[in-house]
């Protein structure tokens, strides 16, 4: 089932768009037609209108968040694009900035004109050798024909962008830790208010976005906000979504897809289904920190509020798949080792209480659980939700789901003395 | 100021305040580790949890973060929040050994009171504990990192309040800990704060490792004693020994942190040689006999002789009663006058400051407070620690801060400098047209217009200084300049850090009065006869010892009331013990006028480890307390005078005789204290001369106090006297290379203090010109008495030191 390619309409297998190429199909145009003849604010409320939100996984609409940033404050201001894709079964951005990084180049220059600022920053992931690279060529190409630099295009305009690695850890996606990484500071995350808009960067207005968040801003403003909301296939979402597949598939790659397409055809169609011929049992729906979905969940639409209120989330759309065969338990348990090994060690909750339930899940799975240990585990999340930031809460979307959806497996573990499918 | 109710019971607090101090303002505390008056709210350890019921923010809320509205309704006892509580206890505890019996935090640890409080009792974690490596931080703080909760107090306290760059978090998840990149010495010298706000025992005093439960000890609110700026303390006891001191909360002086010298310097009520007993020519007496006999000397010589044939000196190191008391022995030998100081120059620089100061004076909180700073010619580090960490604070909230000096720049905030001694500024600065002086280069110039600029646009400037390095005409310089900057409605005030706790005491009491040269002159000349001497040691503070020795050596009688084994003391043919601060009532006023009392901790006695000799628990048992010998000042020189009263008395006197401290009265030990209510003296301010300058050719050498080893109580303590700085010479590398000397070698330093051979440091912030020595007991350097402003030095190529 073929669906309109949008960000990767210029991708081919094993290269990357060239200034050149990005040029002869159509690149820099979006750029050309905004900047110096379409006023900032207009470009802000196209964004607003076409619907678009954040595909970083909060969601958060797009135009919104560009309404409460001061663009037309004096002193410098900060585009940021979050590029520190780190959220097990998520590698989507990767993919497209292998493919097409002057997509980003040109979003986060139309991006830094809407928002009145001059200066941006690519925070990429520490084990993203080849993104950088791509990246660095991109942003070395775009400045030689006066995409980026001083007066673009002739105009008043200019935008510099700096590429920066990351050290690496998990948590510089948080996008107030990515702020204090970027300043060389310590990368815990920062209290807010003030929220990034107003102090961000250098204490700066600063917004943060998504790799494929800023790509999709360039097709916004070439073919406008109906054409946007058109590409999803359910009523209120918009545009298209970059799927990164993983886990018992028989093909576990990167789709874009429409907005609103059934887990079911992703799973069966773009996936390949569940690999020698077992049974889907579950999934998460996007990425590490979103809970999981059942089988009886195939026919709900991929999308930000279906899934809301399927009782999971959209996240990054990273679908990892589980076959009949998985302890979910188990499972459970590795994804919480990553999350309490990716803590900063700020807050209590996520420092301290993620290794406890990690203490619990194995627990379970040694069979040395009982039924107090049941009521410990499910009282668990009401506390570490009360966390300093968004990891710990992360968290526990796959313990929720687990909770939720399988507590029977958790008796299993705990009536057989251990792991009914053998683990541990 | 919004209105809200908490636990059912209304509440009206300043806006911009949170839930946790609102509900503090109705004494119901709301448990937290993270958060700290001083430090602020971060939201690290979710444990103030309270449930918000009615209001613009609904459900579980960390209280430390949400500020107090209008109509909110919050209970801090429903059982989300309470189970919020119990679980966060919980995960802290999950790591936490249970070495409660061998932790020198135990019975003062808020980790214990919380899980208490918290109805954590049964441990249901069964896995291994984390553990990690502990450091080697120097002599004074003990590091126990297994018992680490991760409430990031230290670091925010040491890097963020202190400005300390060696000490940080390492490590992530789990693994957090605290300390240095490698072991060594805290370099901070404010690194003691990190036992007082460690909620549990990570960072303890090791001074006193293992010597004493909290609840075994005696303490009482005090004032520390190691400069002029009294602060707040708790100086603690147990069996006659003072063990260590914390930080008290004084809103007005140090907020709540001390530095390290007052608080590890504590040791000198200790000193093994402090003198106990009272002695006259050799011999040891009762108080009855020694003071009979010492009257009749005194009085034998009075009538012999005039009033005029004794001579009182004292020191701000002695407290207000003490120094009246010395006052009244003068009057009651006829009207021998009292000399404030050993130093004749610091003597006049604080009698300059408090006969004209009037409401100029500022204190740590309005340093904190101001939105302008100019420190001219003051070191804080060496004169007045915690002023340095009061300026950094406004400058945190965004003040400027500009420095005229020619030592090099040690403060813990970004300043703007002109290396230069600041008379000739401050000069210029008090003029009205406020005109560059001569002789500054552009950078200068620039940079002394942009400062005079800010003072004058500034709300809430203040300038401060230093009276060791300004002298009396300095200090005049200052305060005319605060005053040229003052404009109707709104003051620029003075800070300016004097020689001992109650330097300005003493001089409120004897205004006029000769100076220590004066004095000298007067013993040379066979006028005066007998010295007594209060808590002052001229020979060390005198800046010409070989004349102070000449001159003593004429009279007939010494008589040193101390409680310091002194040179003066040695030398004395009477010694009359006397108690610390911490064995006595007692009073200070401190640098910006503000009169503070403190209470006795503990009765003077040697220490039972002295007279047990070690064994535990001792097993001596004797009806009387031996060493129990030394009395407060006052009552020493009051039964001299043969006029014993009681302190009430004494206080209720002096009340009545000097309305400024009426304040007295009602003074309580612990309390805010009073500001002394001044009025810029109505005489006329003396042209004082300037000083004599340096010769082409010479070096102007500053003598001056370092952090430690300097000061004449912390000098003599233990733990101090372990890090004192190595006795050096600084010269910026010009001056060393003109000179043909190199770091670390050998300098021969001649000048009207004495002659030392030294170790040359380079120092690459200090004025050329300009040589630089801290004194130190005990070295070659102990001579060389700060407060007397930069002199004439020669330096040659030196020989074997």
């Amino acid at each position: 089932m073929s669906h309109p390619q949008v960000l990767f309409a210029r991708r081919r297998p094993g290269q990357t768009v060239s200034l050149e190429t990005y040029l002869q199909e159509g690149g820099y145009q979006a750029l050309g037609g905004a900047v110096g003849k379409q006023a900032p604010a207009a470009l802000r409320k196209l964004v607003l209108d076409s619907g678009l939100r954040g595909r970083g996984g909060a969601g958060f609409p797009t135009g919104q968040k560009w309404s409460f940033f001061p663009a037309d404050a004096p002193g410098p201001k900060y585009l940021v694009c979050n590029c520190d894709e780190m959220e097990p079964g998520t590698y989507k951005d990767r993919e497209l900035l292998v493919a097409d990084p002057h997509a980003l180049v040109e979003g986060m220059a139309l991006a830094a004109y809407a928002l009145g600022v001059t200066h941006g920053y690519v925070f990429v992931r520490y084990d993203y050798e080849d993104v950088f690279r791509a990246l660095e060529r991109a942003v070395a190409e775009a400045h030689g024909a006066g995409f980026l630099g001083e007066r673009i295009l002739g105009t008043d305009f200019g935008f510099e962008l700096h590429v920066h690695g990351s050290a690496g850890r998990y948590i510089l996606g948080e996008e107030t830790s990515l702020l204090n990484g970027l300043e060389g500071v310590r990368p815990n995350p920062r209290l807010r208010p003030p929220f990034p808009a107003q102090r961000g960067l250098f204490g700066r207005p600063t917004t943060v976005q998504n790799v494929e968040t800023l790509c999709n801003v360039p097709h916004i403003a070439l073919h406008g906000a109906e054409w946007f909301k058109g590409l999803a296939l359910t009523p209120g979402e918009a545009g298209t979504k970059l799927f990164g597949l993983s886990g018992h598939l028989n093909r576990t790659e990167c789709f874009e897809l429409p907005m609103g397409v059934p887990l079911r055809e992703v799973v069966e169609v773009h996936g390949g289904g569940v690999r020698q011929g077992r049974r889907f049992k579950a999934c998460l729906p996007g990425g590490a920190s979103t809970p999981y979905l059942t089988a009886a969940h195939l026919d709900v639409p991929m999308d930000f509020g279906n899934l809301d209120r399927a009782g999971s989330r959209l996240g990054t759309a990273g679908v990892t798949v589980f076959d009949e065969r998985t302890c979910m338990v188990a499972a459970t348990l590795n994804l919480l080792t990553f999350f309490a090994r990716e803590s900063c060690g700020w807050c209590t909750p996520c420092r301290d209480g993620l290794p406890y339930v990690c203490y619990l899940l194995e627990r379970f799975e040694r069979g040395q659980a009982g039924r107090e240990e049941l009521a410990l585990l499910k009282a668990q999340p009401a506390f570490i939700n009360q966390s300093f930031c968004a990891l710990a809460q992360g968290a526990m979307g796959p313990l929720e789901g687990l909770l939720r959806h399988f507590e029977q497996e958790l008796l299993d573990h705990v009536t057989r003395g251990g792991c009914p499918f053998g683990g541990a | 100021m919004p209105t809200l109710t908490i636990d059912e019971r209304e509440v009206s607090v300043p806006a911009g305040a949170s839930v946790l101090e609102a509900a503090e303002a109705l004494g119901i505390t709301v448990p937290h580790f993270c958060y700290h008056k001083a430090l602020g709210a971060v939201g690290a350890c979710r444990l103030c949890a309270v449930e918000i019921q009615a209001g613009p923010q609904h459900g579980l809320r960390m209280a430390c973060l949400v500020e107090a509205r209008d109509g909110m309704v919050v209970s801090t006892t429903a059982p989300a929040a309470t189970g919020m509580r119990r679980a966060v206890i919980e995960y802290l505890m999950l790591n936490h050994p249970h070495d409660c019996p061998v932790c020198d935090e135990g019975g003062e640890c808020q980790l214990q009171d919380m899980t208490v409080a918290g109805g954590h009792g049964v441990r249901r974690y069964r896995g291994k504990k984390r553990t990690f490596p502990n450091q080697e931080l120097g002599p004074f703080v003990e590091q126990e990192m297994n018992r680490c909760i991760q409430c990031y107090r230290c670091v925010r306290t040491y890097r963020d309040y202190a400005g300390g760059h060696d000490f940080g978090v390492l490590g992530v998840r789990q693994r957090v800990a605290y300390g240095r990149f490698r072991p060594g010495r805290l370099e901070s010298p404010y690194s003691g704060n990190l036992v007082d706000v460690c909620p549990t025992g990570v960072f303890t005093d090791k001074t006193v490792r293992f010597r004493a439960r909290v609840w075994d000890m005696q303490c009482a609110p005090s004032v520390c004693p190691h400069c002029s700026l009294g602060c707040a303390t708790w100086p603690w006891a147990r069996y006659r020994e003072l063990l260590r001191v914390s930080g008290r909360e004084g809103p007005r002086t140090n907020g709540f942190f001390l530095c390290d010298r007052g608080r590890f310097g504590s040791g000198h009520a200790n000193h093994p040689d402090r003198p106990r007993t009272p002695r006259l020519d050799g011999r040891e007496l009762g108080w009855p006999e020694a003071l009979e006999a010492l009257r009749e000397r005194l009085t034998k010589l009075t009538w012999a002789h005039g009033p005029g044939a004794v001579g009182l000196l004292t020191s701000g190191r002695a407290s207000l009663e003490s120094a009246r008391a010395l006052g009244l022995l003068g009057q009651a030998l006829g009207g021998a006058p009292v000399v404030c100081e050993p130093h004749p120059r610091r003597d006049r620089a604080v009698r300059a400051l408090v006969a004209e100061l009037g409401q100029l004076g500022r204190d740590q909180e309005d340093v904190r407070q101001s939105d302008c700073l100019l420190l001219a010619g003051l070191d804080p580090e060496g004169e007045a620690p915690m002023l340095a960490l009061a300026a950094r604070q406004a400058v945190r909230r965004g003040a400027r801060a500009a420095v005229w000096d020619p030592r090099p720049d040690r403060l813990p905030f970004p300043a703007r400098r002109i290396a230069r001694l600041p008379e000739a500024l401050l000069e210029a600065l008090a003029r009205p047209d406020g005109r560059a002086p001569d002789g500054l280069e552009a950078a200068e110039r620039e940079s002394y217009a942009e400062t005079r600029a800010a003072l004058q646009a500034a709300e809430r400037p203040v300038l401060l200084g230093g009276a060791d390095l300004l002298g009396p005409r300095g200090v005049r310089l200052l305060l005319a300049a605060a005053r040229a900057l003052s404009r109707p409605g709104r003051a620029c005030g003075l800070s300016l850090a004097l020689p001992g706790p109650d330097s300005f005491g003493g001089a409120l009491l004897c205004p006029d009065g000769p100076d220590a040269d004066e004095l000298l002159a007067g013993i040379e000349a066979g006028r005066v006869r007998a010295l007594v001497c209060l808590e002052a040691d001229p020979l060390s503070e005198h800046p010409d010892p070989a004349r102070v020795a000449a001159a003593l050596g004429r009279l007939e009688l010494l008589v040193v009331l101390d409680h310091l084994p002194t040179a003066s003391a040695a030398r004395a043919h009477a010694v009359l013990p006397t108690t610390a601060a911490a064995e006595m009532d007692g009073a200070f006023v401190n640098h910006a006028g503000r009169l503070q009392g403190f209470a006795r901790v503990y009765s003077a006695g040697l220490p039972i480890r002295v007279t047990g000799q070690g064994a535990h628990p001792p097993r001596e048992f004797r009806p009387d307390t031996p060493g129990e010998l030394p009395q407060p000042g006052w009552a020493v020189l009051a039964a001299l005078a043969g006029e014993p009263v009681e302190l009430g008395e004494l206080r209720a006197e002096l009340a009545r005789s000097e309305p400024r401290l009426a304040g007295l009265a009602g003074l309580v030990a612990g309390g805010p204290g009073v500001q002394l209510a001044l009025e810029p003296s109505a005489r006329e301010r003396p042209d004082t001369p300037a000083e004599p300058g340096v010769a082409e050719g010479e070096l102007a050498l500053l003598s001056v106090e370092a952090l430690f080893g300097s000061e004449p109580l912390s000098a003599r303590a233990a733990p101090v006297a372990g890090v004192a700085s190595e006795d050096a010479l600084a010269l910026c590398p010009a001056d060393a290379a003109r000179l043909g000397l190199g770091e670390g070698e050998p300098a021969r330093l001649r000048s009207a203090l004495g002659e030392a051979v030294l170790p040359v440091r380079l120092a690459p912030g200090l004025a050329p010109g300009f040589a630089l020595v801290q004194r130190r007991f005990g070295g070659p350097l102990e001579g060389f008495a700060p407060g007397g402003g930069p002199i004439a030095c020669r330096i040659e190529k030196g020989g074997a030191r």
